[in-house]
């Protein structure tokens, strides 16, 4: 079966949008004898645009996950952030104490038909938590010795989905010049041009300038929300608006 | 912080920072990984392997304390993963002049959350980079699976040599790693790409 494995890593190794890994994905989870699987981020997916998440759970499932914001509480998924390697549901109540509210996820989900499974734990430091899971039907059980093989298939597939997830999601940095800096933060402050103009000792043409360019670079219209989007990133500080 | 290479017989009486890498790799293999591996004068994690054979990538303080490194071992000789790991690998590993094993990849304990991921990032880094400058098309190494997914977040091309199988000191499983003039930006995208690490320093022998 490594076989199969290794084909699945090269070929998502190709592949660029998430549609094309959710067919690999489940086809090579039926291929290890599992029905569903789910790869994601542990966050209320709704509410974070960068997160992750493909699945084919049954739709009503899902829903009624994300209407509950269980992205964060699932007990699968607080098990997965405490486990450095992949294991079955059935040790949860050996790895995290299971509340009542657990224990009617897990009864909710075997009613719709999601039944044992496997989880990979996908950590990577500075990032949220995440897992890739595989479920199979209520009534089934996992084959004996897929964990190593999923254990496998999770890593590499979370990787892809990341590096998929990344392109649109993590534009350059914007940097500014000095001289543009200091005018954002005199624009932060409330000064016009023709104030920061005489406090930095240049003309008001070169401070429109300035911040047009600055505008540019955040394609952003207003200067208020340049000021904003410049304390947002870092690129100045509360403090430097604030104090000086 | 630089990044070092040493090689051929580099004891841990050399200089500092080969004396504080032999700790270091006590310190977090012996002590903290709970490896059974050798342990010379109380002090210094050496085994079979730092012979005059293996090279030694370091990142080095200001002070020359040693702050992160790995062994690279030549695979056309006995190394690692074709000797005690043959099982991890699902057909013969890959092996040449061009194939280097990583092995011991160590961060130093005597530093920060902050201070490690630097440490890490230019660590990477100058391995990519000493494979560039060395003609090294290919690395190999066993790693902990807990680590799995971190070592494919650095961006290079990455794949499994076999399965993972469970042992006294954790899941471990077999990988390799092929560099390319392109995996500098694939490391970069990911944020880990420190240009510090360029160019690699040639290889120093050791007196």
């Amino acid at each position: 079966m490594f076989n199969r494995v290794d084909r699945f890593v090269r070929d998502i190794g190709e592949l660029d949008c998430e549609e094309d890994l959710a067919g690999a994905l489940a086809e090579i989870s039926g291929d290890l004898g599992f029905h569903y699987f789910a790869l994601t981020h542990h966050v209320d997916v709704r509410r974070s645009s960068a997160a992750i998440r493909i699945h084919n759970y049954p739709d009503g499932w899902a829903d009624w996950f994300d209407d509950q914001g269980l992205g964060g509480v699932d007990p699968v998924h607080r098990a997965s952030n405490i486990a450095g390697v992949g294991f079955a549901w059935s040790s949860l109540p050996d790895m995290i104490a299971l509340t009542p509210e657990d224990r009617r996820i897990l009864d909710l989900a075997r009613k719709e038909g999601i039944g044992e499974g496997i989880t990979i734990p996908a950590h990577v430091p500075g990032e949220a938590h995440g897992s890739c899971s595989f479920a199979c039907v209520t009534g089934e059980r996992p084959a004996g010795g897929s964990l190593p093989l999923l254990q496998l298939v999770g890593a590499f597939a979370f990787e892809a989905a990341r590096k998929m997830a990344r392109k649109p999601l993590a534009p350059r940095p914007v940097v500014l010049t000095d001289r543009q800096r200091e005018c954002v933060i005199w624009t932060a402050r409330g000064k016009s041009d023709w104030e920061i103009a005489r406090i930095l000792g240049i003309s008001e043409e070169t401070v429109g300038e300035h911040l047009r360019h600055a505008r540019e670079r955040y394609g952003v219209g207003k200067r208020t929300v340049l000021a904003i989007h410049a304390l947002f990133d870092g690129t100045i500080g509360f403090l430097e608006v604030l104090r000086r | 912080m630089r990044v070092i290479v040493r090689s051929a017989n580099a004891g841990p009486s050399s200089d500092r920072t080969l004396r504080t890498m032999f700790e270091d790799r006590k310190s977090v293999f012996v002590d903290l990984l709970k490896w059974n591996v050798p342990v010379i004068d109380g002090r210094f994690e050496i085994d079979q392997f730092d012979d005059e054979n293996a090279s030694y990538l370091i990142v080095a303080g200001d002070d020359g304390d040693h702050l992160g490194s790995a062994r690279l071992l030549p695979t056309t000789r006995p190394h690692i993963l074709d000797s005690l790991f043959r099982d991890l690998c699902a057909s013969p590993p890959p092996t040449g002049p061009r194939v280097f094993e990583i092995t011991r990849f160590c961060l130093s304990r005597r530093q920060g959350a902050n201070g490690r991921r630097a440490t890490r990032n230019l660590l990477v880094s100058g391995l990519v980079a000493h494979a560039l400058a060395r003609g090294i098309r290919t690395y190999v190494g066993v790693a902990e699976i807990a680590w799995l997914q971190q070592i494919l977040a650095f961006g290079w091309e990455c794949r499994p040599l076999g399965l993972p199988s469970r042992r006294d000191c954790g899941t471990l499983g077999a990988l390799r790693i092929e560099i390319a003039p392109d995996t500098c930006e694939r490391l970069a995208a990911n944020g880990i790409w420190d240009p510090a690490a360029e160019p690699a320093d040639p290889i120093r022998k050791a007196a």
